[in-house]
């Protein structure tokens, strides 16, 4: 019935060849038609279309000859031991009372919990912590209360937790189950044959939650406060370790203004070291950091190519510069003939790299300062700078370590790039001369 | 309804402070009266009884079997009956500490129920009692040959008043806590099952706080008249003046009672669970409200308001309100109601703790205090673990707080698979009262 109506309303076809021709025309008609029984406009609530889910009958009445009555009559229930009669109304069609159980009682499911013997018990069930009365009274109460240990622990005389009271039934089951089958195949599928029941694994688990869930408030604070103060303390610690730790070139030894005797700088000669003023001090820690950081990262990494890792650090090494400096400094390395990429990538030659490019970035920082300054200076040489503070930046490294005493008086300054490159490791492909001011020498 | 069916069960709710008795199905007793019985001693007031009998013919008198061994004892039970005033009647309650004491005054207020409120023939209907959590199987035995032999009913159930709560909210788990007239319970239900290692109960209920409240006033010098103390003179248009009328042999416990009566409207009326534990000096200060007594005087209460819900939180506060000191040894015992939450949540079985944080139900005539259950979601908040997640719910209607008892009853008693469940008379003549233990658990 529900059916040729929702097709009816929606126009479909009652036989499905005529399907095409006739839904061209219909959808025109279905937005008009309504089914009886519901206003217009509650009809359009739904969009015009009928529920996609049968809806009552609302109209449905019963046949016109059956007479129905609603008569207050006893009943039994097949579910009640007793012949317990209550009253109830029933519906009544033409005198005939229903029949048939109470329609409830099939509601009335319970657990299937097996029953042993005596004999059963002495054989396989005998246990040194439970008596065999109280095994019985278990056994009862799990078919009472339906296998709910928190409620059998609950109400159960001897005080036993949960744990033990299901070690106790779950393990008689195995006992009997083992003890009644023909061979030991016939119970491996059973489930609880599979998995038994482990209650060690069960106590720790809820020792666990209990834990979680018994604290209070302020126990909880102080358990984080602890976590926070030992999660600062190891991390102070490994700050320190890396800080100590890495296999550093000398250039950039000058940046590193912590106590670093330690530092096993190739070619630094300790004095230098402290004769260096902090030169170049915000570049250098910058990528002096970064090169720590990207040293501890790639040691995170127990095994990694060595092109990746120099990748790795030239990116770090280059990260505070502009694409322009990059550009240059390969450039420079090309001009000098070095490839771009080692051909050969070990550890040394690696190192050396790397070195090369952070040598031709400080050089070239320090060439564009030098012009800067130099810029300055010609504004103000009519002045009585008759010597010129102009640090050679770029010398030619190894060579003439005394000069370094000629610029001893321009000492420490901190917004130009002191004389450090003294120090500096004397990469032997490099040296440039530069441009020979003056006031120098 | 698809899961009921109605057997004209009859529910019983006999509280400490007001007992409850109706058909199941509906939403709400029909007999709600005070669970007190007015007792006129026969020997002293002998001439006076037959004066009573006559002038009001409603009140109830009962021929107790207990008639021929204490001399006549005319009891009078029901609210209309005992806002009456009579010579030597003294009121007793039948139930202390939470269990009945005296089943002759149990078995009067029964009667009345029946006969009087409900009008009808106990041997017709099943009758479903509710019953506290903690009572012993002596009560229920002593509850269930009353039942049989006295009434003749058909069949009877009796539920603990926990669960019957927690079915009238749907839920099957739940941690109840039930702010009665006597006493406050907090009881776990777990499946239906009330767990009995678990439950918490203190003294503290809504009969309690009414003696505070009055203590409190007395001790400010407010003299609270009972009703029958005073008669109101018009002198003037609109205006009146109260004459105290001195009756010399009215009982110590019934102007108690009256008075109870009085302030107890005071409290429900005004009184409010102060957000913040109450402390003297920020409450020194708050506006005050105005009610006007019976007899004219308009009383001011101010921090009142707060102190007295307040020792529910913090029973200490008893011991600084003037007149309480009887009490002063109790009270280091019993511990403010969200430390009782959690006592009782931490006695139950770690697997279902965080259910029963997450469905928290307030039950009870006190729980429709104003600002009740905010107060005790926050300090719950506070106090109970972070992993928890605590919800206190309590319906919005203040009548479904305090007859929740009644109502889960009701669902329960009209339910299809409950009618399997009831301990008929040709069961309990076949295996005795200790049967009931058994069928109702």
């Amino acid at each position: 019935m529900g059916g040729t109506d929702a097709k009816d309303i929606l126009g479909l076809p009652k036989t499905p060849l005529s399907l095409t021709q006739e839904k061209k025309s219909r959808p025109q008609k279905e937005s008009h038609r309504k089914p009886d029984g519901i206003s217009r406009e509650v009809y359009a609530l739904t969009g015009g279309v009928a529920p996609l889910m049968p809806s009552i009958d609302l109209k449905r009445r019963p046949p016109a000859d059956e007479k129905v009555a609603w008569k207050w009559l006893s009943f039994t229930n097949s579910a009640r031991k007793d012949d317990l009669q209550l009253y109830h109304w029933v519906r009544v069609v033409n005198d005939v009372p229903p029949t048939g159980d109470y329609s409830f009682a099939k509601y009335n499911k319970s657990v299937d919990i097996l029953k042993y013997t005596d004999e059963e018990y002495e054989n396989h069930l005998t246990d040194p912590v439970w008596t065999k009365e109280e095994t019985d009274q278990l056994f009862e109460f799990c078919q009472n209360f339906d296998l709910r240990f928190v409620v059998i622990a609950d109400r159960f005389p001897v005080s036993r937790t949960v744990e033990e009271l299901k070690d106790r039934y779950y393990s008689v089951n195995r006992a009997l189950l083992r003890a009644r089958a023909q061979s030991p195949a016939d119970v491996a599928n059973h489930p609880l044959m599979k998995e038994p029941y482990d209650i060690t694994r069960d106590r720790e688990r809820k020792r666990a939650l209990s834990m979680v869930l018994s604290q209070s408030r302020h126990q909880e604070k102080k358990d984080a406060e602890i976590l926070a103060e030992a999660k600062r303390i190891t991390e102070m610690r490994l700050a320190a370790r890396r800080a100590e730790e890495p296999d550093v070139s000398a250039n950039e030894n000058a940046g590193l203004d912590k106590a670093d005797g330690v530092v096993p700088g190739r070619s630094v000669s300790p004095t230098s070291n402290s004769q260096l003023p902090a030169t170049a001090v915000a570049p250098s820690t910058l990528t002096m950091a970064d090169y720590a950081s990207t040293l501890a990262s790639l040691r995170m990494l127990h095994v990694y190519l060595r092109t990746y890792g120099l990748e790795q650090m030239v990116q770090a090494a280059s990260s505070a510069v502009g694409l322009r400096t990059i550009k240059r400094v390969e450039q420079t390395l090309q001009d000098l003939g070095v490839n771009l990429k080692p051909k050969v990538p070990t550890k040394t030659v690696c190192d050396e790299h790397l070195e090369l490019r952070k040598e031709i970035l400080t050089l070239l920082n320090l060439q564009k300062q030098l012009q800067y300054k130099e810029s300055e200076g010609s504004s103000h040489r009519e002045g009585s700078y008759a010597a010129m503070p102009d640090t050679p930046k770029d010398r030619v490294f190894a060579s003439d370590p005394f000069s370094f005493g000629a610029e001893r008086p321009i000492k420490k300054d901190q917004k130009r790039k002191g004389p450090g490159r003294q120090a500096d490791t004397p990469s032997p492909a490099h040296k440039r001369p530069r441009k020979l001011k003056a006031s120098d020498l | 309804m698809y899961g009921g069916d109605e057997v004209s069960a009859i529910v019983v709710d006999l509280g400490s402070h007001t007992c409850k008795a109706g058909y199941a199905g509906e939403d709400a007793p029909k007999a709600v009266f005070p669970s007190v019985v007015g007792a006129v001693d026969g020997i002293e007031a002998m001439d006076v009884d037959a004066d009573s009998t006559k002038t009001n013919s409603n009140s109830e008198d009962s021929k107790t079997e207990s008639e021929k061994e204490k001399g006549k004892r005319k009891l009078y039970v029901g609210s209309q009956a005992m806002s009456y005033r009579r010579d030597h009647m003294e009121v007793l309650s039948p139930i202390k500490d939470g269990i009945v004491s005296d089943w002759d005054l149990v078995d009067n207020i029964w009667e009345h129920a029946f006969k009087s409120c409900l009008m009808i023939d106990p041997t017709e209907h099943p009758m479903l009692l509710a019953e506290p959590p903690l009572n012993t199987q002596q009560q229920r035995e002593k509850a269930a040959e009353l039942m049989f032999e006295k009434y003749k009913v058909p069949a009877l159930f009796m539920a603990k008043n926990p669960v019957l709560t927690s079915f009238a909210t749907g839920r099957a788990t739940s941690l109840v806590v039930d702010c009665g007239g006597g006493s406050t319970t907090i009881s776990p239900v777990h499946d239906g099952y009330v767990l009995q290692k678990a439950v918490v109960s203190s003294p503290l209920g809504g009969e309690f706080l009414t003696d505070c409240l009055l203590k409190s006033l007395e001790s400010k010098g407010i003299k609270i008249r009972p009703r029958y103390s005073f008669k109101r003179k018009e002198i003037r248009a609109g205006e009146f003046q109260v004459e105290d009328v001195d009756i010399p042999n009215t009982t110590e416990s019934y102007k108690l009672f009256c008075q109870r009566m009085i302030v107890g409207d005071i409290k429900d009326s005004i009184c409010r669970v102060p957000d913040t534990p109450y402390d003297d000096k920020s409450y020194s200060n708050i506006p005050t409200t105005s009610y006007e007594l019976p007899d004219g005087q308009m009383l001011e209460i101010g921090a009142d308001r707060f102190k007295v819900p307040d020792v529910m939180f913090n029973p200490s506060i008893v011991q600084t309100i003037p007149g309480m000191e009887k009490y002063a040894d109790m009270i280091p015992s019993v511990r403010g109601l969200p430390h009782m939450v959690m006592e009782s949540i931490n006695k139950c079985d770690v697997d279902i703790r965080r259910e029963l944080y997450s469905s928290i139900l307030l039950a009870g005539g006190t729980s429709s205090m104003q600002q009740l259950k905010e107060r005790l979601e926050k300090d719950l908040i506070e106090e109970s673990p972070h992993s928890a997640r605590v919800k206190v719910l309590a319906s919005g209607n203040t009548t479904e707080r305090r007859f929740s008892v009644w109502i889960g009853g009701s669902i329960l008693a009209s339910l299809g698979s409950f009618q399997q469940m009831w301990f008929s008379k040709s069961e309990y003549e076949e295996h005795g009262a200790s049967y009931i233990q058994r069928k109702c658990p």
